[in-house]
């Protein structure tokens, strides 16, 4: 491959005194080709290597039934047993609640932007918006204890951690559900209300389908970043050991606390366990990013 | 419309954490029958009724015992959960005092002096409205931990532990150590210490003992980080695997973690003959303690310098604080029965296994009726 375009070089290049600086521009993008390759590799090392360690040493035991049936209720870190359900349904209930919370918030506050939002007003609230983007999870939960535990003087519940999500969830759909929306052609507005339609009827019947895909991929995407979340949940989501299902009274177990839980442990029963939630854990985001994908694909309005 | 796939994909997010919740069980009991735990069911015969939940949070030294003691707990008295997350005994006494925990385990009472402008013991009778009372629950002792081929017993004196924790005494076979234990052969390589680079209330005790066992040995305040010689490893998981793996190591860890790697543990003598590490000896030191709270409130004042004779000198108690009235009557009869199964002469047997050391029958016996008189 090399040799065909040193070879054509002299060809385009004219004058043949010029075939050196033909060689090196080969070089050179032959150098170039290399070093983007070995940077991409590079970049793929940790993510190979983080991917084999977790599956390695958490699949034996996610692949227990008892895994995805039992709690660890009554299992301490010397006694082998129990599952991971408690965790991953605590996972999945605040992330739901966190998603019902801030996806009609995030949603509107982006149609206010897209569509109705001029001047100061709409600066001030995108302002904002970038603002909460670089909120570091850890203080989005220390606001949220000053103000449930300290001011208000409530117990750290399952809602709590929700409310500290919600903060972090909001800036990431109000973004991309933004950009969804600016991608729908303005023609399909102007032939909507050339019809007479008024304009919020002609966001609610075409601009929001249009965008839909995208506005759930975007969903997704804040979803699987909140649930991950581990800062909130060490400050306002104590773990337990129990199935809880009550966002407001009492503690509830999540994937991220329940591998904190045990991370300090040297024995392997609750070191196979550790790697065994985080494997879940992955597992659970890789399924919402697929269902993603997939909605993205057969969601989309069809022409 | 699309707008209904929205409300499809939310069914089907709901329906499937719904499932989840259908299948999901609480009860591992059948998973394991041989745990020596399961045995205690007895000690909790008078679990109050209705069950209940329990929050509690505090020091990381006695997360295994209470854990065990919960599970056993939970085994014999149905509907009911307790919860320890092991933060730290600071975190603990503030969660306790700012009403987020039914009770705190903490490394060390709640202090009575001033510190920060606060009073730990006035803060928590303000929140209690009555005195908070520590009970002390669990004993570890720390064991002095080393891996030399060929020795098998190994006798150390404050003095001699201060000088080679110092770097003042750097090889096996120094005179000093030469001295105290005639009829064994030590190599003559060099002594490799080890310490929690982390802040510890472990090297808090450790060093606690130093001082008041060696004064003029030990010079420095004893504290939560580490003032002697060494090399640094994260929690006791990592000294003692540093110990196991490195010939001529020596460090200090919970006798659970020189225990599970098979290390060497030094004798102590203080002065009343050299003593091993056993539940019975350790036992002895904690009632050579002195105590220091008024009438249930039953703080210890640990004599490390104890010249008794069979005395393991270096240990930590840790303690469960608690309200002497309780706030909300059903959780204080949890409380109340929780405690008095995990002070029961049963559970405290069985931590022998795991580490710990029980509590010695005299001191038990006032815990027991500090227990009851909790209301």
């Amino acid at each position: 491959m090399s040799t065909d375009t040193v070879a054509k070089a002299p060809e385009r290049a004219a004058p043949p005194a010029l075939g050196h600086p033909a060689r090196g521009r080969a070089f050179r993008d032959q150098l170039a080709r290399v070093v983007m390759w070995v940077a991409f590799l590079i970049a793929l090392i940790p993510l190979v290597w983080i991917l084999w360690t977790v599956l390695s040493k958490g699949v034996g035991l996610v692949l227990d039934s008892q895994w995805w049936t039992n709690s660890q209720k009554g299992i301490t870190s010397r006694r082998e047993g129990g599952g991971a359900v408690h965790a991953i349904q605590g996972t999945l209930i605040q992330g739901v609640t966190t998603s019902v919370i801030s996806v009609p918030i995030g949603v509107m506050t982006a149609i206010y932007l897209v569509e109705y939002g001029r001047g100061k007003f709409a600066k001030a609230v995108s302002f904002m918006v970038d603002i909460l983007t670089g909120v570091p999870s850890i203080v989005a939960g220390l606001f949220v204890y000053a103000v449930w535990v300290t001011t208000f003087g409530f117990q750290r519940v399952g809602f709590a951690v929700c409310l500290a999500l919600v903060l972090l969830m909001i800036p990431v759909i109000v973004r991309s559900t933004e950009e969804m929306l600016k991608l729908v052609p303005n023609e399909l507005r102007e032939a909507s209300y050339a019809l007479g339609v008024p304009k919020w009827k002609t966001i609610v019947r075409v601009v929001l389908p249009t965008a839909f895909s995208g506005i759930i991929t975007g969903v997704l995407l804040g979803l699987a970043r909140v649930m991950g979340e581990t800062a909130p949940l060490l400050i306002l989501g104590p773990y337990t050991k129990s199935i809880a299902t009550d966002l407001f009274g009492g503690y509830m177990a999540t994937l991220p606390t329940m591998i904190n839980q045990d991370r300090t442990e040297s024995l392997q029963p609750a070191v196979d366990r550790v790697w065994a939630a985080a494997l879940t854990l992955i597992l659970l985001v890789l399924i919402l990013n697929l269902a993603g994908r997939v909605i993205a694909r057969f969601g989309s309005v069809t022409k | 419309m699309k707008i209904q796939r929205i409300g499809l994909l939310a069914s089907v997010a709901l329906v499937g954490s719904l499932a989840l919740t259908a299948c999901g069980s609480d009860n591992n009991t059948g998973s394991d029958g041989s745990s020596s735990s399961s045995s205690a069911s007895a000690g909790a015969s008078d679990c109050p009724e209705g069950g209940g939940t329990l929050n509690a949070e505090g020091s990381s030294a006695q997360k295994n015992a209470i854990e065990e003691a919960i599970a056993s707990f939970q085994d014999a008295c149905e509907g009911t959960t307790i919860n320890y997350n092991p933060t730290g005994s600071g975190a603990g006494i503030k969660q306790f005092i700012a009403g987020q925990v039914d009770f705190a385990g903490s490394d060390s009472a709640l202090k009575t002096t001033e510190k920060d402008g606060k009073i730990e013991a006035d803060d928590a009778a303000a929140y209690c409205g009555s005195p908070a009372w520590n009970l002390p629950m669990v004993t570890g002792p720390i064991a002095v931990a080393y891996n030399v081929k060929g020795v098998d017993k190994l006798v150390l004196t404050p003095a001699v532990a201060a000088d080679i924790f110092n770097g003042k005494v750097t090889t096996w076979n120094d005179k000093a150590i030469a001295a105290l234990n005639s009829g064994v052969t030590l190599p003559s390589e060099p002594i490799k210490v080890f310490f929690r680079s982390d802040e510890s209330g472990t090297t808090e005790n450790f060093t606690k003992y130093l001082k008041a066992a060696a004064p003029d040995k030990w010079t420095a305040e004893p504290g939560k980080a580490w003032t002697g010689k060494g090399e640094g490893k994260q929690k006791s998981d990592g000294v003692a695997g540093a110990v196991k793996t490195t010939e001529g190591g020596i460090t200090y860890a919970e006798w659970s973690y020189a225990k599970d790697n098979q290390l060497g543990i030094a004798q102590i003598d203080n002065g009343g003959g050299a003593v091993e590490l056993t539940a019975e000896s350790v036992g002895k030191a904690v009632l050579a303690a002195k105590a220091d709270g008024e009438g249930n409130d039953l703080r210890l004042k640990l004599d490390y310098a104890t010249k008794e004779a069979g005395a393991y000198p270096i240990l930590l108690v840790t303690y469960e604080i608690v309200c002497s009235k309780g706030k909300d009557a059903k959780k204080a009869a949890l409380t109340k029965a929780f405690l008095t199964h995990f002070a029961s002469a049963e559970t405290q047997k069985g931590l022998e296994d795991i580490g710990y050391a029980p509590l010695p029958t005299e001191i038990q016996t006032k815990v027991e009726a500090a227990i009851k008189a909790l209301s």
